[in-house]
């Protein structure tokens, strides 16, 4: 009695999506493999054995790294900022509680889709027309896109947070203001920080991407030695990116342990019952004074010019850009729906290609698993679980690491441009982002429903399939659901070194001011985007 | 197996986690087709001795024997022979809740089946016939198609037992199954517990809080208090007096 059930309905249509894309994207069809390429790729790897490691190097390394973390810093500062408020007013619980059921909260969500839906690095070509290569670029094109999402998180946080206490509040006559910050507030701290903490880790990645803008920092160095075919220095940009994602990912989950708010952003099922802190007064009192000096030395190191904002240079370049963006020219649009379909078909293969290489990876990252004394491993043998520990742990890293369009520019040594090598380069980014989201989600994992399998005497092969699997399989399809919404906004980054699709013709239109071309490209790509949205919320819904 | 051989022999058995010694010096003997309640507070180490018999934790001194086997001197291998031998019911049903029921019961043949049949019944359920008829003993054979989770606490609770049955071990061991129940229910669940066991002569060892259902049910009552034996004889051996000594907190 097998019954056609949502989950297999929207399995079978993922299939056949994947299967599409691959003959979209000229499988079979044509030559994918630039042999040529092959002595070039081996030079690339061969160099990252001898990084250039001279003085003057380390201190532009050094120096780009800085930069890079400023921009992170204060891109996430503006952008929890900008959360705040726009979490706020688009909470529908907000709205209530000042005793006007409104839709207001439904028109601000749908309004900061499109920011949201449009990615950091078209934000920052637009920015760097208008007041050119400022770190201020750099910070807003950050601030807006990051912003907005973090709005719409905080919104859902703030409304799936408990209302009873606020409700007996404002029965008992407090003001709404008052009891909005006195009931609904603390309760959500927990997941609120937790939230900015992990757009913190989006923010440095996103960083290196505007750097090859032009914006500074490691991806331009990256970008600049790249195309200069000095591998060496490449190396070192490269190792520097390395340790600074590492860092940032290991303090931040540091301190999301210590401050009690071991969930990360958790996107469906049940919510994870979060840990009580341990001394957690005490903590924000050290903490603080730390992030505000952070903030303090960052703002200070790279100088964002503010008079950009209100100076009427500003205000005359933006008059201009939405003069000569208007009307819109509609004849581009028969080349738009091939465009589309290409974009659609990379997201689908990358989020593919990163959902299956993160599965791989996760179980042999998580450190209660194949580790001694794991899951898997009670007898507590053998070092080879703790080499594949590291080893997976290290490529999960380097993964996420380097920013997508860096990876295209390796995978185009040996490969034909088209989408399967953007599709490719994607999808090596998303599974380091995937891979440890996964490795977590099995850290986090209900062991008692395993250890009573393993009391009957199954064995470790049937463990995982009739308790790790199943358990596990939701969340991870949930996961990738959601990355694959982030792939799609990203597939405009791959565009920017030809990878081809909707993202290639935005950002040669934004390049060649082309604004009257560039609205309807854009508009296209946030019906597209929308599309996808709906879609992956429809199949994540069927999984729950 | 002959009758004097126990099927459970602690010998001496400590158990630390970390600085907390959850038992302490433990000897005792079960034999089979004895129904044994463990009964005592909170935190008296019922469910670490549960654990031990089962072969979860292994004793931090002294040995367990099981079987007449040393379960701290074998191997993954033999041990988990032995374990099949063990059906363990949980307090907190630990069933893997977003699977259908039939693959929860089914897993009770997990010990046995080969890889690739247990892949294989995850598609096409297989052994249907045997599930069905567990789920009937216990009173629930039209969930089997239905998601565990989609059930109530005291729908849960049977099908851990139908997976049980389905194992079909010498031994039933039980932590706390009807904790969380209302008394009716506890009652069914109890008269449930006690025919599977008496019906195919297993061996059944449950830890309870409810005396009453202890001396209704079972044939011989062991007293833990603080990690420690308090007592070890038949129901009605157990005098009033001696319960209230179990729950006493501080011992002079």
């Amino acid at each position: 009695m097998t019954v056609i059930t949502p989950a297999l309905k929207w399995g079978l249509i993922g299939l056949a999506a994947i299967v599409l894309s691959l003959l979209q994207a000229g499988l079979f069809r044509q030559d994918l493999f630039n042999l040529n390429g092959v002595p070039l790729l081996w030079r690339f790897i061969v160099a990252s054995v001898h990084p250039d490691l001279s003085t003057e190097l380390l201190q532009t390394t050094f120096s780009a790294t800085v930069t890079t973390l400023a921009y992170a810093v204060c891109g996430t500062f503006f952008s929890v900022i900008l959360g705040m408020i726009g979490g706020v007013l688009a909470s529908e619980v907000w709205w209530l509680s000042f005793g006007q059921p409104s839709r207001c909260w439904l028109l601000i969500r749908a309004a900061i889709a499109v920011p949201r839906a449009i990615h950091e690095l078209i934000w920052g070509l637009f920015f760097v027309n208008i007041w050119g290569l400022d770190p201020l670029t750099a910070i807003v094109a950050i601030a807006i896109p990051f912003g907005a999402i973090t709005a719409k998180v905080f919104s859902e946080i703030l409304d799936e947070t408990p209302r009873t206490p606020l409700l007996i509040l404002l029965n008992s006559g407090v003001s709404p203001l008052t009891a909005f910050f006195y009931s609904l507030l603390p309760q959500a701290f927990l997941n609120l920080l937790s939230y900015v903490f992990y757009r913190f880790e989006c923010s440095i990645r996103s960083a290196a991407v505007l750097g090859i803008i032009g914006a500074g920092g490691l991806g331009y160095e990256i970008f600049l030695s790249l195309q200069s075919l000095r591998y060496e220095q490449l190396w070192t940009f490269f190792y520097a990116l390395f340790i600074l994602n590492g860092l940032v990912d290991l303090s931040s989950a540091w301190l999301r342990r210590r401050l009690g708010c071991s969930s990360r952003i958790d996107l469906n099922l049940q919510q994870n019952k979060s840990k009580t802190p341990q001394k957690a007064a005490q903590n924000y009192f050290i903490l603080i004074p730390i992030a505000l000096f952070l903030l303090t030395l960052c703002f200070w190191y790279i100088n964002p010019d503010f008079s950009k904002f209100w100076a009427p240079r500003t205000q005359q370049l933006f008059g201009q850009f939405v003069r000569s963006a208007l009307p819109p020219d509609f004849s581009g649009v028969p080349q738009l729906i091939p465009q589309a379909i290409e974009t659609v078909s990379m997201s689908v293969l990358a989020i593919a290609f990163s959902a299956f290489g993160g599965l791989l990876l996760a179980f042999p990252a998580a450190n209660n698993f194949f580790l001694p004394g794991g899951l898997l491993n009670q007898q507590g043998n053998g070092s080879l679980p703790q080499i594949m520990f590291l080893l997976s742990r290290a490529v999960l890293l380097i993964c996420r690491a380097i920013p997508a369009p860096i990876w295209a520019l390796v995978v185009l040594f040996v490969m034909f441009p088209g989408i399967l090598p953007g599709a490719i380069a994607l999808g090596l980014h998303n599974l380091g982002i995937l891979g440890r989201l996964m490795a977590e989600v099995i850290e986090n994992q209900d062991q008692r429903p395993l250890a009573a399998l393993k009391a009957q005497g199954a064995p470790n092969s049937l463990i995982f399939l009739y308790g790790v699997l199943p358990l596990t399989m939701p969340r991870f399809l949930a996961y990738s659901l959601y990355r694959w919404e982030v792939c799609m906004r990203e597939t405009v980054i791959v565009g920017l070194v030809g990878a081809g699709g909707l993202g290639r013709s935005l950002t040669e239109q934004l390049s060649s001011f082309d604004y009257q071309a560039l609205i309807v490209t854009l508009g296209g790509f946030l019906m597209l985007t929308f599309l996808v949205d709906w879609v992956s919320a429809n199949a994540r819904r069927s999984l729950r | 197996m002959a009758f004097s051989v126990p099927v459970f022999e602690l010998k001496q058995v400590s158990q630390q986690f970390g600085q907390f010694s959850a038992l302490r010096n433990i000897s005792l003997q079960i034999y089979p087709g004895e129904r044994v309640a463990l009964v005592g507070s909170s935190g008296a180490g019922k469910s670490t001795l549960l654990r031990l018999l089962n072969g979860s934790v292994r004793s931090t001194r002294g040995e367990v024997w099981a079987m007449g086997r040393n379960l701290s001197q074998l191997n993954s291998k033999r041990l988990r022979q032995i374990q099949q031998q063990i059906g363990t019911i949980y307090q907190q049903l630990n069933l893997v809740d977003n699977l259908r029921v039939i693959h929860n019961v089914n897993a009770g043949h997990l010990g046995r089946w080969s890889f690739f049949k247990a892949l294989a019944s995850l598609m096409v359920p297989l052994e249907v016939e045997t599930a069905v008829k567990a789920l009937s003993q216990v009173g629930i054979a039209e969930k089997l198609y239905e998601r565990t989770d989609r059930l109530s606490g005291g729908q849960q609770q049977r099908v851990a037992i139908a997976r049980v049955l389905v194992q079909n071990p010498l031994v039933i061991l039980a932590d706390e199954p009807i904790a969380s129940l209302d008394p009716e229910l506890s009652r069914e669940i109890m008269d449930l517990l006690q025919n599977l066991a008496e019906q195919a002569d297993r061996t059944l060892v449950v830890s309870l809080h409810d005396v009453d259902f202890a001396r209704s049910h079972c044939d011989r009552m062991i007293g833990l208090r603080q990690g420690q034996i308090l007592f070890d004889a038949a129901p009605h051996q157990v005098s009033p007096d001696l319960i209230a000594d179990l729950y006493r907190l501080e011992s002079h």
